[in-house]
């Protein structure tokens, strides 16, 4: 609202003072003082001193506060008549009429179309004040200023008419087209910049940047607001938090930010569709008085390549703006073998059952080194002979080639200090994930507290007393509370389902009693013994560029065999998938690019950067980057890629898609002659729809560009005063005009006021 | 190497048992009162070797032999046990096992179980319904000390089990026979029987025989037996070895597969 109280203010100013403030602040005030009216001053001046002797002879009823009282008011009120005297003047320049140039930018984009100005679209303010032959606007600056239009949406350009602009930019540049037309009229005599918008900007970057270079400049920007601050009936899809990449058949859970407006109560369907198919669906609820609500979408990822989303809430009856209601998410969708090494110290039934688990997950591939006795080792699914013949991997190389890294009851002395080493940087550096199964030689008990591996685990590992028996708990496992909705351990397709099902599974068994977490590591399941102790049973932390978890049952197989469960469960399958699949999720390759952004307008840029690494995941400054694009209609072009300089391993490359599609990024980095690897990443190239996002009139911010460059901010309705406002700008060729002041309304104001003030002084006190 | 090694443990026991222990077949006790004499233990995490019991179909053996699912009990699991905790990093029970029914719902807290003689074996609606959800979730279960004619009375029973199942002989290159010790041949030396050719069947998941193996079947062979008497001397040290490394084999492979 604060534009509206400077509205009024403004105003309020120019009632009293004749001009408005912003005259006031281009302006000089000065007094052009005549010798006669030299002479009337002093005589003035003679006369209220000797009235002021009048008073301090006169003896009447009067005491010493009355006098002082009233000669206050009568010295003020012959002030204010010297000060009429003395001939004050307001001395600004003025733009000489036809010797300046106005640049008026006009919104040319989609949101123009709204009609929310009283029933009228947006544009119909544009096509009516600013038309050649009618437009009332564009007749009064035309006879003041030689007037240059520009119009605006992705892009800034020169246009020669309103007639001209199509409303329907898929973009709005407010920083772009304040550039684009102060370069344009750069060494004309520029009077100042009208931006007539609704201020939708959808760029990420701040209009500091344009602000700034017209504030060195002292380029003034008028702007003009159109549409309503607020809109009364609408329902946007804000916000999609969704993974750009995710495996095949991943159970997808997205939070979906929906705002609305006029629809507090209702309940609303909100669909997931892909290529025109719903995925999902659910209805919900929307909360009172303008409060979004996050939704939990759930559904699987069963096609793989780049695929589009999108979510949507249908039309409403009512709804003002419906273009806002859908949203669109490109997400790739991998359709890989996520390579997990798992190291078991002892043969037991979780790995038999853990293989069962994911033996029809196609795109997990969990390979087995199985110790059996002392230096024996039993591998499974392994790539290749030779892999893993020499037991655990004993380069970092070798380590880092997998994704994700299972240790099983397998005790810290069985590794190398340096192998432990590489374990901790297996997560923080490579940025794999870690998982630790519970056994009797895993945790504190596998001897790990002070280990390079115990700073990475989310649990902290209390060393256990020395000769104390061992221990056992059986545990009834249940989410934690950042468990309840975490899809990891979502066990059945609802929140509410996957609860009942953790209740009814049966008790397992734990030997490592990890109770404390690390600061940053949240809990995910706990469990609780017949003395109703507490443990952790699974808990997570990030950790450099990886994540480790910690998982303290030794016989989650029970979850499957156990006379209790059907032969048909599958929580125990499901449980695993899920827990591995997202052990592995989000885990970097040696070479990633990022396209930023992912969904760009036909010729508009993207940027890539790609991080690129050797084999042990150290930072390669000196590789050789290409990325090829291929857009749909399989035309390629090749996007070298150069090292920033400013991040290690950072490369960086620009294109501009001009063809409408999905284009696909193949970048490959290479040193000297060895092939370092390479990405695929994907650009989607379509018409946005940020156009109507949070579409109402953007006040706020026009009225920064405003103020902070000097000049003002007009509604539709008070737009008629903004071709004398460019006057006196004092920008361009000028001239020095002579204001009077003497006969500003407030002065009158002030006058009457005082000779009211003592006339009802002295019938208060009895003076009259 | 291992074979060495598994021989002189079995070597180890034989001399520490041989004062002790008499041949039962003739010491006048019966194995039953053993059978009576052996408590379960409830699982804790360790692997524990368990027996299954059965009623048989023909009560009690001659000889005072006992019921034929006892046959061996409680000294050839005792036996094992020892030799794969020595050999193995298997955390086992090694006070002998668990006898369990096939309905008892403890058996599935136990992913591997041994039947013996089940050439005598019967079993009812509920116990062959128990016994495939074992089966089908993930438990295996070696049968044994079973041959000639035994056969029909198994295969039988296993059709009861599982209708679908087909009992596939196995060969030497399957892993099972890799799992621990590297088993190069299934020509084995019969004990008693030596006209009979010991074979190897087993029941894979949906008959595939690249899938996991439910059961393993040691026809015409005993390696109960051998077990049992691997600390007696009476049982030539190599066959016993034998039986020590099909056992081993059996418990890793149903560990890991």
């Amino acid at each position: 609202m604060g534009f509206l109280a400077g509205t009024v203010f403004d105003s309020l100013f120019e009632l009293l003072f004749r001009y408005s403030p912003l005259v006031f602040r281009q302006g000089e005030v000065r007094f052009a003082l005549s010798r006669t009216a030299y002479v009337t001053a002093v005589a003035v001046g003679a006369a209220a001193a000797s009235a002021l002797l009048t008073y301090r002879v006169v003896r009447g009823g009067a005491d010493r506060r009355d006098r002082v009282v009233l000669v206050a008011i009568r010295l003020v009120a012959i002030a204010l008549v010297l000060f009429c005297l003395a001939r004050p003047v307001l001395v600004v320049k003025a733009a000489v009429p036809g010797q300046n140039f106005v640049g008026v930018l006009l919104d040319d984009s989609r949101s123009m179309r709204i009609a929310d100005a009283g029933g009228r679209p947006r544009s119909a303010f544009v096509t009516a004040e600013l038309d050649p032959e009618h437009g009332s606007l564009l007749a009064r600056l035309s006879d003041r200023f030689a007037v240059r239009l520009f119009r605006f949406s992705a892009s800034a350009d020169r246009a020669r008419s309103v007639r001209e602009l199509r409303f329907d930019g898929a973009q709005t540049r407010l920083t772009d087209a304040l550039l684009r037309a102060r370069e344009e009229l750069a060494g004309l005599p520029l009077a100042g910049l009208v931006l007539v918008t609704d201020g939708a900007d959808t760029t990420q970057s701040a209009v500091t940047d344009a602000i700034g270079a017209l504030k060195a400049e002292g380029v003034p920007v008028f702007t003009v607001g159109l549409g309503d601050e607020s809109i009364d009936r609408d329902i946007q899809v804000s916000h999609v938090a969704i993974p750009r990449a995710v495996l095949k058949n991943a159970a997808l859970v997205v939070d979906v930010t929906l705002s609305h407006a006029g629809y507090g109560g209702a309940t609303v369907l909100l669909d997931v569709e892909r290529d025109g198919r719903i995925v999902s669906s659910q209805e919900v609820t929307l909360p009172g008085a303008r409060e979004p609500a996050t939704v939990r979408v759930r559904f699987t990822a069963s096609e793989s390549g780049p695929q589009v989303f999108r979510f949507r809430v249908p039309p409403q009856p009512g709804e003002l703006v419906a273009e806002n209601n859908a949203r669109d998410v490109l997400v790739e969708v991998e359709d890989r073998r996520e390579k997990i090494l798992y190291f078991e110290g002892e043969p037991r039934f979780e790995v038999k059952f853990l293989r069962r688990a994911v033996a029809d997950d196609k795109n997990l591939q969990v390979v087995v080194l199985q110790r059996t006795a002392e230096n024996k080792y039993l591998r499974l699914d392994v790539d290749h002979p030779d892999e893993l013949v020499a037991g655990f991997p004993k380069t970092r190389e070798e380590l880092f080639a997998y994704r994700g890294l299972v240790l099983g009851s397998i005790e810290a002395a069985a590794f190398t200090g340096d192998q432990l080493r590489m374990i901790s940087e297996f997560v923080d550096r490579r940025g794999g994930g870690l998982l630790m199964v519970g056994g009797p030689r895993a945790f504190a008990e596998g001897g790990y507290a002070g280990t390079p591996v115990a700073d990475v685990l989310p649990v902290v590992l209390d060393r256990p007393a020395q000769g104390s028996s061992p221990f056992l708990a059986w545990l009834n496992v249940r989410p934690g509370r950042a468990g309840v909705a975490h899809p990891a351990v979502q066990i059945a397709p609802t929140e509410q389902a996957s609860a009942a099902r953790w209740k009814d599974l049966p008790p397992v068994t734990s030997v490592n009693p990890a109770t404390r977490i690390k600061p940053g590591a949240t809990i995910l399941l706990t469990g609780g013994d017949a003395q109703r102790r507490e443990q952790v049973v699974l808990a997570y932390q990030r950790y450099g560029r990886g994540k480790s978890l910690a998982f303290t049952v030794q016989d989650s197989w029970l979850w499957q065999l156990h006379a209790s469960v059907p032969v048909e469960d599958v929580t125990h399958e499901r449980f695993w998938r899920q827990l591995l699949r997202w052990l592995v999720d989000g885990v970097p390759e040696r070479v990633m690019v990022k396209a930023a952004p992912d969904r760009v307008d036909p010729g508009q840029e993207v940027t890539l950067v790609a991080e690129v690494a050797d084999g042990a995941y150290l930072d390669v400054n000196n590789a050789r980057v290409v990325a090829r694009v291929t857009a749909p209609s399989g035309r390629s072009t090749e996007v070298p890629m150069q090292w920033t300089g400013e991040g290690d391993g950072e490369y960086r490359g620009a294109f501009a898609p001009d063809e409408d599609g999905i284009h696909e990024v193949h970048t490959e980095a290479a040193r000297d002659a060895a092939t370092l690897g390479a990405d695929l990443s994907f650009v989607r190239v379509a018409a946005g729809d940020e156009e109507y996002v949070d579409p109402a009139m953007r006040a706020p911010l026009l009225t920064r560009i405003a103020t902070e460059t000097g000049g003002r901010f007009y509604t539709p309705d008070r737009v008629a005063s903004l071709p004398d406002d460019l006057r006196y700008t004092g920008r361009g060729v000028t001239t020095v005009e002579e204001r009077e002041l003497w006969d500003m309304p407030v002065l009158l104001v002030l006058l009457v006021g005082l000779l009211l003030a003592d006339w009802s002084y002295r019938r208060v006190r009895g003076l009259a | 190497m291992r074979a060495t090694v598994a021989a002189s443990v079995i070597l180890v026991l034989t001399a520490s048992a041989a004062a002790q222990i008499r041949l039962p077949w003739f010491d006048g006790r019966s194995r039953e009162h053993e059978t009576r004499e052996a408590t379960n233990i409830p699982y804790d995490g360790r692997f524990v070797f368990v027996r299954l019991s059965y009623p048989s179909t023909t009560g009690r053996f001659g000889y005072g032999r006992g019921a034929p699912w006892a046959h061996d009990h409680p000294r050839a699991e005792r036996n094992f046990m020892k030799i794969l905790r020595e050999i193995t990093y298997i955390r086992p029970y090694t006070d002998g096992g668990n006898v369990l029914a096939l309905d008892d719902p403890e058996l599935c807290q136990f992913p591997v179980a041994y039947m013996s003689e089940p050439g005598f074996w019967t079993l009812t609606d509920r116990q062959a319904a128990a016994l495939r959800a074992y089966l089908l979730k993930g438990g295996f279960v070696i049968f044994d000390d079973f041959g000639g004619r035994e056969w029909d009375n198994f295969a039988a029973q296993m059709k009861q089990v599982l209708p679908e199942g087909r009992l596939i002989e196995l060969d030497v290159s399957h892993p099972i026979f890799h799992a621990f010790f590297e088993i190069e041949s299934l020509d084995f030396v019969q004990f008693y029987d030596r006209d009979e050719t010991a074979r190897f069947y087993g029941v894979f998941e949906d008959n595939d025989p690249k899938k996991r193996l439910l059961l393993v079947a040691n026809y015409n062979n005993d390696i109960g037996e051998y077990w049992e008497f691997s600390d007696t001397g009476f049982v030539p040290i190599d066959l016993s070895n034998e039986a020590y490394k099909l056992g081993v084999n059996y418990v890793v492979y149903a560990m890991t597969h």
